[in-house]
């Protein structure tokens, strides 16, 4: 039993790894296409409009295959599995995180940028200083639900022989017929979300002190 | 000095002409209040001195500084951002929907211009902050946020973001129309002390005693035009246009 569970963390290396990595490259990169979308020209905007229909509009599996076993034949460019999937999570979750950014700046009253503008502010110092804080705040519930989402989409990376959570636990129940170990990736899982839930309910908190 | 000049300024939306060539001076010193019929373009006029409007035709003087020109045939040109916004930065605006920035303390709201746009240190620009608190009769309320605020006591804060940055002009676009009738004396009487203080002002309105009392020059605006400029006793007591006696009529 030991030796399940320890195996099954041992995936979860993996499904955090992954997580991580996706958030540290999607977040930034989505706040600059959301704004990008927002206040950019209209080439600009256009490759971001295509970008994220693209993006949202095609499996995250079929990303995945797409960049391990598409790039490597198209360019010739070999990629580490790992490296393809986390490429593959980091331009599929920058494109959702893009639109909840832009829909958050959206949502901010036009009067906010007026004041900031009447006052001398220029548009950096607008974004950064006044529109941000109070977009990131109203974003933050389908943030959490993102975060939650990729949890679980890390599984998906068992399409490319990554041994995650989800891969490990399928070759221990197939090599041992427990079916049980299922119930154990559960928890795992559940224990990771509801880190996600407990964080994102404590920072809502903490945000509220203006409301 | 001429703070403010308009050289025949022309704006539409969608088509529907809001200014229709408006010549206008303003001179140091001077508080100036606009009144007219919703629509007649007042804010309109206001939005366009510091930029918050884009004009389609004529020219705007800031300062005696010529911040857009139009040449013949041509479209508007304005001078770049960056110059601008310096510009901009000396010209005072309180808004009627206060727009206070909801996630900052009212200290906070006081100090940011001071420290991203003026670099003011920020133990000087928090003191800065609490002359004018106190000058705004809110000297208890530094560490509030806007949500725990009456709208009279936005509108003051406002008022003292505004002076903040020492502006050199202050423009009130309708600051009591949004405030419930009990609340609308607290404002008007710190706009009434800086007139003592003979800050150049220029005041969009419906409170027309208020106008009456405060200004050395009333404006009545009516379809995007000016259509009568000169002593608030003449705009009151004898109107030349017949439109603005029965809009006074039906206002007091």
């Amino acid at each position: 039993m030991d030796s399940i569970i320890f195996y099954i963390l041992e995936g979860a290396n993996t499904t955090l790894r992954i997580f991580f990595v996706t958030l540290i490259f999607a977040i930034p990169l989505s706040i600059l296409f959301a704004i990008g979308k927002i206040a950019g020209g209209k080439i600009i905007k256009g490759i971001l409009d295509i970008y994220t229909w693209l993006l949202r509009g095609t499996p995250l599996m079929l990303q995945i295959f797409f960049v391990f076993y598409g790039i490597p034949q198209l360019t010739g460019i070999k990629l580490d599995r790992n490296l393809a999937a986390d490429l593959a999570f980091i331009i599929n979750y920058t494109a959702y995180f893009t639109e909840i950014f832009r829909a958050g700046i959206l949502s901010i009253e036009r009067g906010q940028f007026e004041a900031s503008k009447a006052l001398g502010l220029s548009y950096p110092q607008t974004m950064w200083r006044i529109i941000m804080p109070q977009a990131f705040k109203r974003v933050l519930p389908p943030v959490g639900n993102e975060f939650i989402t990729l949890i679980k989409d890390t599984s998906l990376v068992m399409v490319i022989a990554i041994p995650d959570i989800m891969r490990n636990t399928k070759e221990i129940v197939s090599r041992e017929a427990s079916p049980e170990t299922f119930i154990i990736a559960a928890i795992i899982y559940l224990i990771l979300t509801y880190g996600i839930v407990f964080i994102f309910s404590k920072s809502e908190k903490k945000l509220s002190y203006y409301d | 000095m001429k703070v403010v000049k308009l050289i025949n300024i022309q704006k539409s939306f969608g088509g529907v002409k809001a200014l229709q060539g408006i010549d206008l001076v303003i001179n140091k010193g001077e508080i100036v209040s606009i009144i007219g019929p919703s629509g007649s373009g007042k804010s309109t006029l206001l939005r366009c001195i510091n930029h918050l409007e884009k004009i389609e035709q004529g020219g705007i003087e800031v300062f005696e500084i010529p911040i857009a020109t139009t040449n013949d045939g041509q479209k508007t040109k304005y001078i770049p951002e960056r110059e601008l916004r310096k510009i901009i930065q000396r010209v005072g605006m309180v808004f009627q929907s206060f727009n206070l920035f909801p996630h900052k303390s009212v200290l906070g709201n006081i100090m940011e211009a001071q420290l991203t746009v003026k670099k003011t240190l920020p133990a000087e620009a928090r003191q800065i902050a609490l002359e004018l608190l106190s000058k705004v009769g809110l000297e208890d309320k530094e560490n509030a946020y806007p949500s725990q605020l009456s709208g009279g006591q936005k509108q003051r804060v406002a008022i003292a973001r505004a002076l903040a940055m020492r502006p050199e002009i202050m423009l009130f676009d309708e600051p009591t129309s949004a405030l419930d009738p009990e609340l609308i004396g607290e404002v008007l009487q710190v706009i009434q002390k800086l007139a003592q203080e003979h800050m150049t002002m220029i005041i969009v309105t419906h409170e027309m005693a208020f106008a009456r009392e405060i200004s050395n020059r009333v404006i009545f605006m009516d379809e995007g035009k000016i259509i009568e400029d000169g002593k608030p006793e003449d705009i009151f007591v004898n109107p030349v246009h017949p439109r603005i006696k029965t809009f006074i009529e039906r206002m007091i």
